[in-house]
């Protein structure tokens, strides 16, 4: 009886090793998930925080690419108009335990087409838990962003 | 202290003729009677001379006479009453002691044979075969309930059983004006028809022809059936049917009235069908009358709403309605009793199918619409662009109104005091369904490389309730025979409703807010315009205190009344600021009016003199539009003053007679506005008539505006320019009235 309890035991411990190896070996599945946080848009040396800035991150089906869209941003303070700004074709790098974003240069799309004068370089940038950060520079404006996951 | 003055200065000649009249020897004061007595109100159950209300009676003579054969006609007739004529037959804009308001709800009930007409786009009809016309001025809330704030208009058709020779008239004037009409009675039945034809009297010199033509036919028939001991049966059709041209505008600008002038097609056509029933009962202790109505209208409205030569922006409005009207009422069946009282019930239903599609046209698209939204868009980011030469803004509503009211009043019919109580509780439901849609295509420069097409839809339903109680006490002392005095304090009421013609800017507005959102570009000032919800409007409600006096003395009779009415929720059309291409009505804060009223009339065996003259002060007491405090400042549109003097004498030629006829109609001051930079002085127009009467014929010539005097009858506002109707010029007219 001694010996069956230790065999159960011993089996328990090994798929519960077993499992925890697993998920250790398994990328972050990128999901599709609006983020809320503060847009950073360095203009002249100074720092224009846009607050409560939804982005919408969408991935595509296979995980490997995904489109970050700023929802009514505003790059100086005397914009008269917010827009939002598409940025498509951001290369993907998931982990165990982070995604990471990276696009060298893309035009992003606003305004129903592409707006060259925004074009997107440097893109870098991750999502940990529920955190999505990333820094760019449009056109000339160092911008970045910081958020978190919108819970619905 | 102004209203007492003004008062006062009235009171002074009648106060004479009465002192007069009362060392008069009472024999003859007895002998004679004041012809108004003979005249019925409409509900009231006692003579109208114990009514104690302000009324005017205008006879069929009188109405014959003065080629009263539109409502309009009897402006300044009855004091105090304007209904300015402009626009088409469906505005029929009624102004009455200081309320009224140029679209909605009339101020002012109408009632056709004792049927209330619901629709005040049916108010302006050819006349042909009326009898009389009574109005009774000032809240009639009480017994005729909703729009009955101002007062009532009653005209009477003929009937089979008045003693009357069928007759036929027919008349030719300036601009090609034909009127014809007939009239006759055979057995049971009445029948009258009328036709009337004009060129028109404006001319739109953009097109270079007349903007005003009209065709109008008019048939009436009144069956009345009084064949069994305790019952009469009336069956009344109405029928009326019109196509005319109209909107003669012309454009105000730095001091300069131009000419009407534009280019997009207007004109305005309607049917309207008015049957109804009514039934009266006497039994031996109560009697009981019924009135059942079904109402029809359908028209069609086409204008070119901008007025002038650019193709900004059309309307067509087409309305479907169909009403249903029920009233029961029982009283005391015996009409000697010291106390009479009436109780009734009445309700309508009204369903109105209305579409008003706006079209933007193209000077519309780059001045109303892309200028405004390139003005709010940053150049550096680009420029919105829209490739449709039309954008059609698509308007359905359906409207619903649904009124019922409880009334009971009773009147204490003393030696010397007539003592009337009453009240009316009226509870109104509407809903406004609204289904409206834009469609356009649309570029932004230079991002987007080609048109996209952009659907903004807006719908929704509008519901809301109101509920009055009108009450209402009177006396009415008759100091002799000749000699009444009155006192009434009354309350009366204006329904509210939805505004429509203001959906135009609500979609103009939504279509810029959704395009800018289907771009993804926010205006930090979006396009702000109402929304559907701010349509509604309330009930206008009027308090009216009243004083008057009536005496009779042989041939001459007079009327003198003096009032003050407090106005809350008062409705007033608005035009909001900017290059708006709506208008709306709001309710307009606290306001209050006071006045003067009075009547003369002399007929003797020749001469015959009439006078009415009114003066009214209505002012707003408080009233912010949230630009603006208009607080002590007139009501806009409201003549201070109204006047009418006809004296007319006929001669004996022989077995013939040649009556002449002259008379003076005067309206004004007016403020067009809110904040009184516009005005209109007062003005006088001259008419004469005169007329060879035979056997069995009549020969006459007349002359409307006789020395051709200029003026300005009308104001308002569109995408922010200002426009004039202008007063209609001299029209002479000759005709034929032959009696069979």
């Amino acid at each position: 009886m001694k010996k069956t309890v230790f065999i159960i035991a011993a089996l328990a411990a090994v798929l519960v090793s077993c499992e925890k190896n697993d998920k250790a070996d398994t990328p972050i599945q990128p999901k599709q998930g609006e983020y809320v946080g503060v847009v950073t848009v360095t203009y002249q040396g100074a720092n224009y925080d846009n607050n409560d800035i939804n982005v919408d991150f969408a991935p595509n089906e296979k995980g490997d690419s995904a489109s970050v869209t700023i929802h009514q941003i505003r790059f100086v303070p005397q914009m008269p108009v917010t827009i939002d700004i598409t940025i498509p074709g951001i290369a993907l790098n998931s982990t165990d335990d982070k995604i990471a974003l990276k696009c060298d240069s893309v035009i992003p799309q606003a305004m129903g087409g592409e707006v060259p004068r925004y074009k997107v370089t440097g893109l870098k940038g991750e999502i940990v838990d529920d955190e999505l950060w990333f820094s760019l520079n449009f056109g000339s404006f160092p911008t970045s962003f910081r958020g978190a996951r919108l819970k619905k | 202290m102004l209203l007492l003055r003004t008062f006062a200065s009235a009171m002074t000649p009648m106060v004479l003729i009465s002192i007069f009249m009362a060392v008069w020897p009472l024999e003859d004061t007895l002998a004679l009677q004041l012809p108004s007595v003979t005249i019925s109100a409409l509900k009231e159950r006692v003579p109208a001379d114990k009514v104690a209300s302000s009324m005017s009676a205008i006879s069929f003579q009188s109405i014959e006479r003065s080629s009263t054969y539109r409502p309009n006609a009897l402006s300044s007739v009855v004091p105090g009453l304007h209904i300015p004529d402009y626009g088409a037959s469906l505005t029929s804009t009624i102004y009455l002691r200081g309320l009224g308001s140029r679209m909605e709800n009339p101020v002012m009930g109408l009632y056709l044979d004792g049927i209330p007409v619901i629709d005040k786009n049916a108010y302006d009809f050819d006349w042909e075969g009326i009898n009389r016309a009574v109005m009774l001025r000032g809240p009639q809330g009480t017994l005729y309930g909703r729009n009955a704030m101002g007062g009532v208009l009653s005209l009477s058709t003929f009937s089979p059983c008045d003693d009357y020779r069928p007759t036929v008239r027919i008349e030719y004037g300036t601009a090609n004006t034909v009127r014809a009409g007939l009239s006759f009675t055979a057995g049971k039945n009445a029948l009258s028809a009328t036709f009337r034809h004009t060129d028109g009297y404006f001319k739109n010199a953009f097109k270079d022809e007349p903007c005003d033509p009209y065709d109008g036919l008019a048939l009436r028939w009144k069956r009345v059936d009084c064949s069994r001991e305790r019952l009469s049966v009336t069956n009344i059709l109405s029928v009326n049917v019109s196509q005319e041209g109209g909107f003669a505008y012309g454009l105000w600008q730095d001091g300069t009235q131009y000419p009407v002038s534009y280019n997009d097609e207007s004109g305005y056509k309607r049917l309207s069908v008015i049957e109804g029933y009514k039934l009266h009962h006497c039994a031996d202790a109560i009697k009981t009358y019924a009135t059942v109505s079904l109402q029809f209208l359908a028209d069609d409205m086409m204008m070119d709403q901008d007025y002038t030569e650019q193709s900004i922006f059309t309307l067509e409005q087409k309305q479907l309605s169909g009403t249903g009207t029920i009233e029961l009422t029982v009283c005391r069946a015996d009409e000697d009793a010291l106390w009479q009282p009436q109780t009734g019930v009445f309700s309508f239903l009204r369903r109105n199918r209305l579409t008003a599609p706006v079209t933007f046209k193209r000077d519309g698209i780059e001045k109303l619409i892309l200028a405004n939204a390139n003005g709010h868009i940053p150049g550096d980011i680009g420029r919105l662009a829209i490739s449709d030469n039309e954008i059609p803004v698509n308007s359905d509503f359906m409207i619903d109104t649904w009124n019922i009211a409880l009334f009971h009043e009773s009147v204490l019919n003393l030696d010397w005091w007539v003592l009337t109580a009453g009240i009316r509780v009226d509870y109104e439901v509407g809903a406004m369904d609204y289904d409206c849609m834009a469609r356009l295509h649309y570029r932004f420069e230079p991002v987007m490389n080609r048109d996209k097409e952009l659907t903004v839809p807006y719908e929704g339903v509008i519901r809301h309730n109101h509920m009055e109680v009108l009450p209402k006490i009177s006396a009415l002392f008759k100091a002799s025979k000749a000699v009444s005095l009155y006192s009434t304090v009354s309350k009366g009421y204006r329904a509210g409703g939805f505004n429509t013609q203001i959906f135009s800017d609500i979609l103009q507005n939504q279509t810029m807010n959704a395009t800018m959102a289907d771009l993804g570009v926010y205006l930090d000032k979006p396009f702000v315009s109402v929304t559907a919800r701010n349509t509604e409007y309330d009930p206008e409600t009027a308090w009216n205190m009243e004083l008057g006096m009536r005496l009779s003395h042989g041939s001459f009779s007079a009327g003198i009344s003096a009032y003050r009415m407090d106005v809350r929720n008062q409705q007033l059309t608005v035009f909001p600021p900017g290059m708006s291409t709506g208008r709306m009505m709001t309710n307009a804060g606290h306001s209050r009016s006071m006045g003067v009223e009075t009547e003369f009339d002399w007929i003797s065996d020749r001469l015959r003199s009439h006078l009415s003259w009114s003066w009214c002060d209505a002012r707003f007491v408080s009233f912010n539009d949230g630009n603006n405090d208009y607080s002590g400042n007139r009501l806009p549109y409201v003549p201070e003053h109204t006047l009418y003097l006809n004296i007319g004498y006929s001669f004996r030629l022989g077995n013939n007679t040649l009556d002449t006829d002259a008379s003076l109609r005067g309206e004004g001051p007016f403020c067009w506005n809110e904040s009184g930079t516009q005005r209109e002085p007062f003005r006088l127009k001259a008419n004469a008539r005169v007329a060879l009467v035979l056997k069995d014929w009549e020969l006459f010539v007349r002359a409307d505006n006789l020395t051709d005097k200029t003026g300005r009858s009308f104001y308002f506002k569109s995408v922010g320019n200002e426009f004039f109707a202008s007063v209609k010029p001299r029209i002479i007219m000759t005709g034929i009235t032959i009696k069979l």
